[in-house]
């Protein structure tokens, strides 16, 4: 064991054989793929930055798209409150309107109405009146006279009596 | 002890220094077999050495030495194989033979010496054997003389030691005892990576000087 011999120059040579091959089999390969794996960390890394940045930018651009939604909602709303306060005043004018022209109508029927019972009024009481005079008078005057007189009559009634006032 | 040709040859230590190589490719491309992105088993532990080793070669050697790294990382492995190989029952270790270690040892020196040459030319190769003063050239020499025979008879000292006192603790202790067995097994765990480790720093080491212009 301790006697040195030809076994020193075979163990240098049997080393070298063992340098080549696992410098082919596993240096090589392995080295690669650690370079490989740190090159995918480092790319993983620059598109993960990457991607925040786009990330930001989109966010920014969302936040102004959404202040300028807000800004524009806020002006529809605006728009729409003016345009119903504009209707409203609208149609209470014309509800008035309205109102006052049914008003007016309403008058002038009464008013119709009431010259239309004064008339008929005015004739039965003109051929009541007649029927009574006859009866007092006990004769009768021919029938043109007859109401001749009692619508001149009334009329002077109408018009002593009756004149100032308003039914 | 064979004969071939007029040469005498250990061929104990070159059985066990082909299992120890055997060993050691068999783990090598087990891991290597399928090279993931995520690593597993095999691949983790190889992986985690090499890129150990590969920063202590950054760190000491710069960066010309990453072309030595297959020869660091393999000194290491087979040295470290080697180690625990003589704690099998049955088989020893190659690196318990003064052959293997001094082979090894004088491997690397002579690499420095031929790595010295190229990188500093003849001139600088030997101007640095008389500086700082030229009445230093003995010890210089000596100097250089004495890394390959430290550097392999420590490792041959230190494991064919281990081995030893494995064999006298299996005659002196009785079978029924095996504390002190099984506690200079786990030492010589130990010792067998802390050597390998030794030896491959110091060659590392070594190697550096002779990138190195002047030290």
């Amino acid at each position: 064991m301790v006697e040195l011999n030809a076994t020193l120059i075979a163990q240098i040579i049997n080393f070298l054989i063992l340098v080549a091959i696992l410098a082919k089999v596993a240096y090589k390969p392995l080295m690669k793929a650690l370079a490989d794996r740190q090159a995918r960390i480092e790319g993983n890394l620059a598109t993960a930055e990457q991607e925040r940045t786009a990330a930001a930018e989109l966010k920014r651009e969302y936040q102004e798209q959404l202040a300028q939604a807000r800004t524009q909602a806020q002006a529809i709303v605006e728009k729409a409150t003016k345009l119903a306060e504009q209707t409203k005043d609208e149609i209470i004018q014309e509800a008035r309107a309205e109102h006052a022209r049914l008003l007016k109508e309403a008058r002038e029927e009464i008013a119709r109405e009431r010259e239309r019972a004064i008339a008929e009024l005015r004739g039965e009481v003109v051929s009541l009146s007649i029927a009574a005079a006859t009866k007092i008078v006990g004769h009768n005057i021919d029938a043109a006279t007859n109401s001749k007189l009692v619508t001149d009559f009334i009329d002077k009634l109408d018009a002593d009596k009756m004149g100032g006032l308003k039914c | 002890m064979a004969h071939l040709a007029g040469l005498a040859f250990n061929m104990d230590t070159l059985m066990m220094t082909w299992l120890v190589m055997a060993i050691v490719i068999g783990i090598a491309v087990l891991a290597t077999r399928r090279l993931s992105l995520v690593p597993s088993g095999w691949q983790n532990l190889l992986e985690m050495l090499v890129t150990a080793l590969v920063d202590q070669i950054d760190s000491v050697m710069g960066s010309k030495g990453r072309a030595l790294a297959p020869l660091i990382i393999t000194l290491f492995l087979f040295i470290l194989i080697a180690n625990w190989l003589g704690l099998v029952p049955g088989l020893t270790s190659p690196t318990s033979d003064l052959n293997t270690t001094l082979g090894l040892a004088l491997m690397v020196i002579g690499l420095v010496q031929v790595l010295g040459i190229i990188h500093k030319g003849i001139g600088g190769y030997l101007g640095h054997f008389i500086q700082p003063f030229w009445w230093l050239l003995p010890i210089n020499i000596i100097e250089e003389l004495s890394k390959p025979l430290t550097l392999g008879f420590r490792l041959f000292g230190n494991i064919l030691a281990g081995e030893i006192l494995i064999v006298i603790l299996g005659v002196l202790v009785p079978m029924w005892i095996p504390i002190p067995n099984i506690i200079w097994l786990g030492f010589s765990v130990f010792v067998g990576v802390v050597q390998a480790f030794i030896f491959t720093m110091l060659s590392m080491s070594y190697l550096s000087s002779a990138f190195k212009d002047s030290h």
